[in-house]
């Protein structure tokens, strides 16, 4: 340990500079991991949403409702349906609703619509089950959510190329960094690898320091970077809980056994990105370094 | 019955041949052989080959031709691998100390004791013991800025005799000291004759020729002489 202080006391500004590129990859690294799980996560649950929905005007009666049930489950291109009578749309009306007295007044049964919520075998059904739902008598509009999901996912994957662009790029520029870095501090400490190999030392006995000098530089820069995130987060946590009020948890890649929501974040969710973003940078700090030194200490 | 101990041999130069890629030869057909804790002096003028010989044995050259043993270490060969292992072996000091100037008297020391990967209870230890032998006891923690060049020296000797090394390979070691600090440095190699082998490349023809021990003579790569108990004449 005190020849890896030693190491960054002689080359302060080296030694900076290999921690701020860390830091700023491993800063935005994180940044874009919790946006796209975030965005990964509303899409989930987006996709629990009943795909289509199907609400029937006021005079359609329950028979022919449940005729226009029994023919989509017999077409074999629906997975699952649910149907909403005129006293559950009035019982989720009062639930969404308790804390608006006024809302509740004069809103009975019969003003709201019946409704069937259908989930389909696979996406590419969805337009056509719309479809012959709008065909359908007795139908009065026909919700469908394919435009949302698409955009959603449109938007993930967007984000998701995006992110990973940053990182390579943010990568490839941390370990030319890190590799010249390193190539400064094996040209200072030229005297001593040249008397510690006379003296028998093995190349990985030479190498070592550096290598856990990187390891090092990555948990502190990836520790520096997680405390930072979070304050960000913290301060603006009573914003984003009131703009994503009507979102619920949302799970990180449907690890929802695991405890794992992006939102609101769990703990083990803040603990596993902590070891993400310190495991991350322990490895760009030891492969940076084990290249710089193959290339250097022979 | 009387036992006779015969040394052991510790290094064997049989007709080596060092030719650099360049084309200039610093050894021709030289042979000699040095025994267990024998004392030897190479000499000659510069150029005459007396640091090939150490850098031959330091395996930092190889031989063009010609056979060469250090101990069990067959260093002629196109397969020798144990480099470490050969220079956990070694002990140099060079006419120019190689002593570290971001590290204090122990910090230099310990460096020769850690590569062996030593226990810091045994380094400190072996340094107390080394620094006495040197006289560098209570210095342990000056830096080379602070100390004179015949202390750096002994220093290097100090780092070149720790951790049981057996063979010191010393450089022109008084090369650049005056001539009583000198004498000084020749006084430490004099406690350690018998214990370790060592070979000691110099031009100081004061100190050769009053040590009266065995003497290599080189000149232009070939060995001219080699006197059991012999002088330095220029």
């Amino acid at each position: 340990m005190s020849e890896i202080w030693t190491s960054i006391r002689r080359t302060p500004y080296q030694s900076l500079a290999s921690f701020l590129i860390l830091f700023f990859t491993l800063f935005l690294s994180l940044f874009f991991f919790n946006l796209t799980s975030f965005f990964n996560g509303v899409l989930s649950y987006v996709e629990t949403k009943p795909q289509v929905t199907v609400y029937f005007q006021n005079q359609t009666k329950e028979d022919d409702i449940f005729k226009i049930r029994d023919s989509m489950v017999t077409s074999g291109k629906v997975l699952s349906m649910k149907y909403i009578s005129k006293q559950d749309a009035l019982k989720i009306y009062r639930n969404l609703n308790k804390n608006n007295p006024l809302l509740l007044e004069m809103v009975t049964a019969d003003i709201l619509p019946a409704s069937l919520e259908v989930y389909a075998s696979k996406p590419e059904y969805l337009t056509e089950l719309a479809a012959y739902l709008n065909k359908q008598p007795g139908v009065d509009e026909v919700i469908f959510q394919k435009d949302i999901v698409e955009k959603l996912l449109s938007l993930t994957n967007t984000l998701r190329r995006l992110s990973l662009f940053i990182m390579v790029f943010l990568l490839i520029i941390a370990f030319i960094v890190l590799m010249t870095t390193t190539a400064f501090k094996i040209a200072l400490k030229k005297d001593e690898i040249e008397l510690l190999r006379l003296l028998g030392a093995s190349t990985s006995y030479i190498r070592n320091p550096f290598l856990i000098e990187g390891v090092l530089f990555g948990v502190a820069s990836g520790t520096l970077a997680f405390a930072l995130f979070y304050l960000i987060f913290l301060y603006f946590y009573p914003f984003l809980s009131s703009y994503l009020a009507g979102i619920p948890s949302l799970s990180f890649y449907n690890l929802s056994s695991l405890k794992l929501y992006v939102w609101p974040p769990s703990i083990s969710f803040i603990i596993s990105t902590y070891a993400i973003v310190v495991l991350f940078g322990s490895l760009i700090g030891f492969v940076g370094n084990y290249f710089s030194t193959s290339k250097y200490i022979k | 019955m009387l036992k006779i101990y015969k040394p052991l041999l510790m290094i064997k130069f049989d007709a080596v041949n060092k030719k650099f890629p360049l084309g200039n030869i610093a050894l021709k057909d030289v042979s000699f052989e040095v025994e267990e804790n024998e004392f030897v002096f190479l000499v000659g003028p510069s150029g005459a080959g007396k640091t090939t010989i150490l850098k031959l044995i330091m395996h930092q050259y190889t031989p063009s031709s010609g056979l060469l043993l250090v101990d069990n270490f067959n260093l002629s060969s196109k397969d020798f691998k144990q480099v470490e292992s050969l220079r956990k072996r070694l002990g140099v000091v060079f006419q120019d100390f190689k002593v570290l100037m971001d590290k204090n008297v122990y910090e230099n020391i310990a460096l020769s004791l850690q590569v062996m990967g030593m226990d810091q209870g045994r380094i400190k230890k072996e340094i107390r013991e080394a620094l006495d032998l040197v006289g560098l006891t209570g210095k342990e923690k000056f830096f080379p800025a602070q100390l004179s060049a015949g202390e750096l020296q002994r220093v290097a000797i100090a780092r070149a005799i720790v951790g049981d090394r057996e063979f010191i390979l010393a450089d022109e070691p008084t090369g650049n000291l005056d001539p009583k600090t000198a004498w000084e440095i020749m006084k430490i190699f004099k406690k350690l004759e018998g214990d370790k082998t060592i070979l000691f490349a110099t031009h100081n023809t004061d100190i050769v020729n009053s040590l009266q021990k065995r003497v290599i003579f080189l000149k232009d790569g070939k060995l001219v002489k080699d006197v059991k108990k012999g002088g330095y004449e220029i």
